[in-house]
Protein backbone atom coordinates (compact mmCIF):
# COMPACT_ATOMS: atom_id res chain seq x y z
CA UNK A 1 0.00 0.00 0.00
CA UNK A 2 1.65 3.28 -0.94
CA UNK A 3 1.28 6.62 0.39
CA UNK A 4 -0.39 8.02 -2.44
CA UNK A 5 -3.61 5.74 -2.22
CA UNK A 6 -4.13 5.95 1.35
CA UNK A 7 -3.87 10.03 0.27
CA UNK A 8 -6.55 9.31 -2.48
CA UNK A 9 -8.78 7.63 0.16
CA UNK A 10 -8.18 10.60 2.67
CA UNK A 11 -9.40 13.18 0.15
CA UNK A 12 -12.05 11.16 -0.76
CA UNK A 13 -13.54 10.94 3.01
CA UNK A 14 -12.37 14.48 3.31
CA UNK A 15 -14.17 15.56 0.45
CA UNK A 16 -17.55 13.51 1.96
CA UNK A 17 -17.07 15.22 5.04
CA UNK A 18 -17.44 18.36 3.43
CA UNK A 19 -20.23 17.35 1.45
CA UNK A 20 -21.78 16.71 4.92
CA UNK A 21 -20.45 19.96 6.72
CA UNK A 22 -21.71 21.93 3.55
CA UNK A 23 -25.05 20.63 2.68
CA UNK A 24 -26.08 18.84 5.73
CA UNK A 25 -29.08 20.46 7.95
CA UNK A 26 -29.19 18.85 11.68
CA UNK A 27 -26.37 18.92 13.90
CA UNK A 28 -25.80 15.48 14.28
CA UNK A 29 -24.58 15.13 10.51
CA UNK A 30 -23.06 17.98 10.02
CA UNK A 31 -20.99 16.59 13.56
CA UNK A 32 -20.63 13.04 11.94
CA UNK A 33 -18.86 15.07 8.87
CA UNK A 34 -16.42 16.96 11.00
CA UNK A 35 -15.26 13.82 12.83
CA UNK A 36 -14.41 12.39 9.19
CA UNK A 37 -13.15 15.82 7.80
CA UNK A 38 -10.62 15.27 10.98
CA UNK A 39 -9.92 11.20 10.54
CA UNK A 40 -9.07 11.83 7.14
CA UNK A 41 -6.21 14.30 8.17
CA UNK A 42 -5.64 11.15 10.91
CA UNK A 43 -4.78 8.72 7.96
CA UNK A 44 -2.66 10.95 6.36
CA UNK A 45 -0.58 11.78 9.27
CA UNK A 46 -0.09 8.26 10.12
CA UNK A 47 0.61 7.03 6.38
CA UNK A 48 3.56 9.60 6.66
CA UNK A 49 4.84 8.36 9.59
CA UNK A 50 4.57 5.24 8.36
CA UNK A 51 6.22 5.38 4.81
CA UNK A 52 8.44 8.60 5.46
CA UNK A 53 9.34 8.08 9.19
CA UNK A 54 8.08 11.42 10.47
CA UNK A 55 7.38 10.63 14.03
CA UNK A 56 6.47 14.02 14.78
CA UNK A 57 3.36 13.26 12.60
CA UNK A 58 2.06 10.76 14.86
CA UNK A 59 2.09 13.30 18.06
CA UNK A 60 0.36 16.02 15.71
CA UNK A 61 -2.13 13.18 14.86
CA UNK A 62 -2.88 12.55 19.11
CA UNK A 63 -2.71 15.86 19.33
CA UNK A 64 -6.11 15.80 16.32
CA UNK A 65 -7.16 13.25 18.40
CA UNK A 66 -7.58 15.08 21.83
CA UNK A 67 -9.22 17.92 20.28
CA UNK A 68 -11.77 16.24 17.96
CA UNK A 69 -12.70 14.57 21.55
CA UNK A 70 -13.02 18.29 22.84
CA UNK A 71 -14.82 19.26 19.74
CA UNK A 72 -17.05 15.93 20.55
CA UNK A 73 -17.77 17.40 24.29
CA UNK A 74 -18.58 20.94 22.97
CA UNK A 75 -20.36 20.41 20.30
CA UNK A 76 -23.25 17.96 22.36
CA UNK A 77 -23.59 21.28 24.99
CA UNK A 78 -24.22 23.28 21.50
CA UNK A 79 -26.80 20.49 20.35
CA UNK A 80 -28.86 20.35 24.04
CA UNK A 81 -28.39 24.23 23.79
CA UNK A 82 -30.15 24.21 20.38
CA UNK A 83 -32.88 21.91 21.66
CA UNK A 84 -33.77 23.78 24.49
CA UNK A 85 -34.27 27.38 22.69
CA UNK A 86 -35.76 25.95 19.13
CA UNK A 87 -36.90 22.76 20.07
CA UNK A 88 -35.39 21.88 16.98
CA UNK A 89 -31.63 20.24 16.07
CA UNK A 90 -30.99 22.49 12.95
CA UNK A 91 -28.97 25.12 13.20
CA UNK A 92 -30.28 27.36 11.06
CA UNK A 93 -33.20 27.54 13.00
CA UNK A 94 -30.96 29.24 15.29
CA UNK A 95 -30.95 31.97 13.05
CA UNK A 96 -34.91 32.43 12.65
CA UNK A 97 -36.09 32.18 15.87
CA UNK A 98 -35.95 31.59 19.85
CA UNK A 99 -36.07 33.61 23.01
CA UNK A 100 -32.98 35.93 22.20
CA UNK A 101 -33.95 36.91 19.22
CA UNK A 102 -37.30 38.66 20.41
CA UNK B 1 -5.22 -5.85 -0.24
CA UNK B 2 -6.72 -6.30 2.53
CA UNK B 3 -5.66 -2.80 3.29
CA UNK B 4 -7.60 -1.42 0.04
CA UNK B 5 -10.64 -3.35 1.22
CA UNK B 6 -10.60 -1.59 4.78
CA UNK B 7 -10.40 2.10 3.21
CA UNK B 8 -12.90 1.36 0.51
CA UNK B 9 -15.57 0.02 3.65
CA UNK B 10 -14.90 2.95 5.09
CA UNK B 11 -15.39 5.52 2.52
CA UNK B 12 -19.06 3.18 2.21
CA UNK B 13 -19.46 3.60 5.80
CA UNK B 14 -18.75 6.95 5.77
CA UNK B 15 -21.29 7.78 2.85
CA UNK B 16 -23.75 5.54 4.61
CA UNK B 17 -23.36 7.71 7.71
CA UNK B 18 -23.94 10.94 6.24
CA UNK B 19 -27.04 9.59 3.58
CA UNK B 20 -29.39 7.46 5.23
CA UNK B 21 -32.50 8.53 6.73
CA UNK B 22 -32.55 6.66 10.56
CA UNK B 23 -30.27 7.50 13.19
CA UNK B 24 -29.39 4.74 14.99
CA UNK B 25 -28.46 2.54 11.49
CA UNK B 26 -25.99 6.16 11.19
CA UNK B 27 -24.43 6.14 14.32
CA UNK B 28 -23.57 2.76 13.91
CA UNK B 29 -21.92 2.91 10.61
CA UNK B 30 -20.06 5.61 11.89
CA UNK B 31 -18.76 3.45 15.19
CA UNK B 32 -17.77 0.72 12.53
CA UNK B 33 -16.14 3.41 10.47
CA UNK B 34 -14.02 4.52 13.23
CA UNK B 35 -13.05 0.67 14.37
CA UNK B 36 -12.29 0.11 10.80
CA UNK B 37 -9.84 3.33 10.61
CA UNK B 38 -8.41 1.79 14.47
CA UNK B 39 -8.03 -1.83 12.25
CA UNK B 40 -6.15 0.17 9.49
CA UNK B 41 -3.63 1.68 11.92
CA UNK B 42 -3.04 -1.37 13.69
CA UNK B 43 -2.01 -2.95 10.57
CA UNK B 44 0.49 0.01 9.93
CA UNK B 45 1.95 -1.25 13.25
CA UNK B 46 0.98 2.27 14.89
CA UNK B 47 -0.60 -0.50 17.68
CA UNK B 48 -1.30 2.81 20.10
CA UNK B 49 -2.86 5.56 17.64
CA UNK B 50 -4.89 2.61 16.67
CA UNK B 51 -6.22 1.82 19.91
CA UNK B 52 -6.09 5.06 20.94
CA UNK B 53 -8.78 5.99 17.80
CA UNK B 54 -10.87 2.50 18.80
CA UNK B 55 -10.90 4.01 22.53
CA UNK B 56 -11.81 7.46 22.28
CA UNK B 57 -13.88 7.23 18.73
CA UNK B 58 -16.05 3.84 19.50
CA UNK B 59 -16.25 4.31 23.24
CA UNK B 60 -16.52 8.00 24.16
CA UNK B 61 -17.85 10.01 21.22
CA UNK B 62 -20.55 7.31 19.91
CA UNK B 63 -21.62 7.08 23.85
CA UNK B 64 -22.30 11.13 23.02
CA UNK B 65 -23.94 10.93 20.02
CA UNK B 66 -26.02 8.29 21.41
CA UNK B 67 -27.15 10.64 23.96
CA UNK B 68 -27.61 13.18 21.13
CA UNK B 69 -30.03 10.40 19.46
CA UNK B 70 -32.56 10.57 22.45
CA UNK B 71 -32.57 14.29 22.09
CA UNK B 72 -34.03 14.08 18.48
CA UNK B 73 -35.56 10.24 18.15
CA UNK B 74 -35.39 8.03 15.16
CA UNK B 75 -35.18 9.46 12.27
CA UNK B 76 -33.55 12.78 10.79
CA UNK B 77 -35.37 16.23 10.18
CA UNK B 78 -36.37 17.35 6.94
CA UNK B 79 -33.63 19.23 4.84
CA UNK B 80 -33.22 21.36 2.04
CA UNK B 81 -31.40 19.70 -1.37
CA UNK B 82 -28.97 21.71 -2.51
CA UNK B 83 -28.09 19.90 -5.97
CA UNK B 84 -24.66 22.11 -6.12
CA UNK B 85 -22.88 21.35 -2.96
CA UNK B 86 -22.28 17.44 -4.81
CA UNK B 87 -20.79 19.66 -7.69
CA UNK B 88 -18.55 21.81 -5.90
CA UNK B 89 -17.60 18.99 -3.54
CA UNK B 90 -16.49 16.53 -6.68
CA UNK B 91 -14.24 19.61 -8.20
CA UNK B 92 -12.42 20.27 -5.06
CA UNK B 93 -11.58 16.70 -4.38
CA UNK B 94 -10.27 16.32 -8.20
CA UNK B 95 -8.20 19.05 -7.51
CA UNK B 96 -7.20 18.17 -3.79
CA UNK B 97 -5.87 15.09 -5.62
CA UNK B 98 -4.23 16.33 -8.64
CA UNK B 99 -2.49 19.62 -7.29
CA UNK B 100 0.15 17.10 -5.22
CA UNK B 101 0.86 15.03 -8.73
CA UNK B 102 1.35 18.08 -10.34
CA UNK B 103 3.71 20.00 -7.83
CA UNK B 104 7.22 19.88 -8.95
CA UNK B 105 9.71 18.20 -6.40
CA UNK B 106 7.71 16.79 -4.04
CA UNK B 107 9.71 14.62 -2.57
CA UNK B 108 8.90 14.75 1.29
CA UNK B 109 11.73 12.02 2.28
CA UNK B 110 14.46 14.99 1.69
CA UNK B 111 13.05 17.12 3.23
CA UNK B 112 11.98 15.53 6.36
CA UNK B 113 15.48 15.87 8.83
CA UNK B 114 17.08 13.79 11.43
CA UNK B 115 15.09 11.59 13.65
CA UNK B 116 16.51 12.96 16.72
CA UNK B 117 15.57 16.57 15.77
CA UNK B 118 11.84 15.87 15.08
CA UNK B 119 11.65 14.18 18.49
CA UNK B 120 12.93 17.16 20.24
CA UNK B 121 10.27 19.55 19.04
CA UNK B 122 7.76 19.11 21.46
CA UNK B 123 10.59 19.37 24.05
CA UNK B 124 12.46 21.95 23.22
CA UNK B 125 10.12 23.96 21.52
CA UNK B 126 7.87 23.78 24.75
CA UNK B 127 6.87 27.86 24.07
CA UNK B 128 4.82 27.15 21.55
CA UNK B 129 3.11 23.95 22.66
CA UNK B 130 2.37 26.15 25.54
CA UNK B 131 0.42 28.85 23.49
CA UNK B 132 -1.19 26.56 21.65
CA UNK B 133 -2.62 24.49 24.75
CA UNK B 134 -3.32 28.17 26.46
CA UNK B 135 -5.48 29.21 23.48
CA UNK B 136 -7.47 26.33 23.56
CA UNK B 137 -7.70 25.74 27.43
CA UNK B 138 -8.98 30.15 27.15
CA UNK B 139 -11.37 29.02 23.85
CA UNK B 140 -13.09 26.04 26.08
CA UNK B 141 -13.37 28.53 28.98
CA UNK B 142 -14.68 31.19 27.06
CA UNK B 143 -17.53 28.78 25.93
CA UNK B 144 -18.16 27.59 29.51
CA UNK B 145 -18.82 31.07 30.22
CA UNK B 146 -21.00 31.79 27.79
CA UNK B 147 -22.80 29.07 27.95
CA UNK B 148 -23.80 29.86 31.83
CA UNK B 149 -24.50 33.23 31.02
CA UNK B 150 -26.90 32.17 27.83
CA UNK B 151 -28.24 29.46 30.75
CA UNK B 152 -28.35 32.43 33.23
CA UNK B 153 -30.11 34.75 30.63
CA UNK B 154 -32.73 31.93 29.82
CA UNK B 155 -33.72 31.50 33.51
CA UNK B 156 -34.35 35.15 34.07
CA UNK B 157 -36.58 35.32 30.95
CA UNK B 158 -38.49 32.13 31.84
Amino acid sequence: MSFEIDMIFAIILFAIGLYGVTNKADFLRIFFSLEMLLNAVILVLASSAYHFGMTQNLAIAYIVIVIATLEAAAGVLIFLLSNRITKEVIPDKLDEGGKYND
Amino acid sequence: MVSILLLVAVIILAVISITVKKTVPAVLSFALLMFLLGLYYIGYDEKLLGLFQIFVYTGGIVVLVLFGVTVIGSTFPEEKSRPWAVASIVLIAIGFIVIPFIMPNFNVVENAGNVKAQVTVLTENYAEVAIFLAVVGASLLYGSIRMLHTLKHEKELS
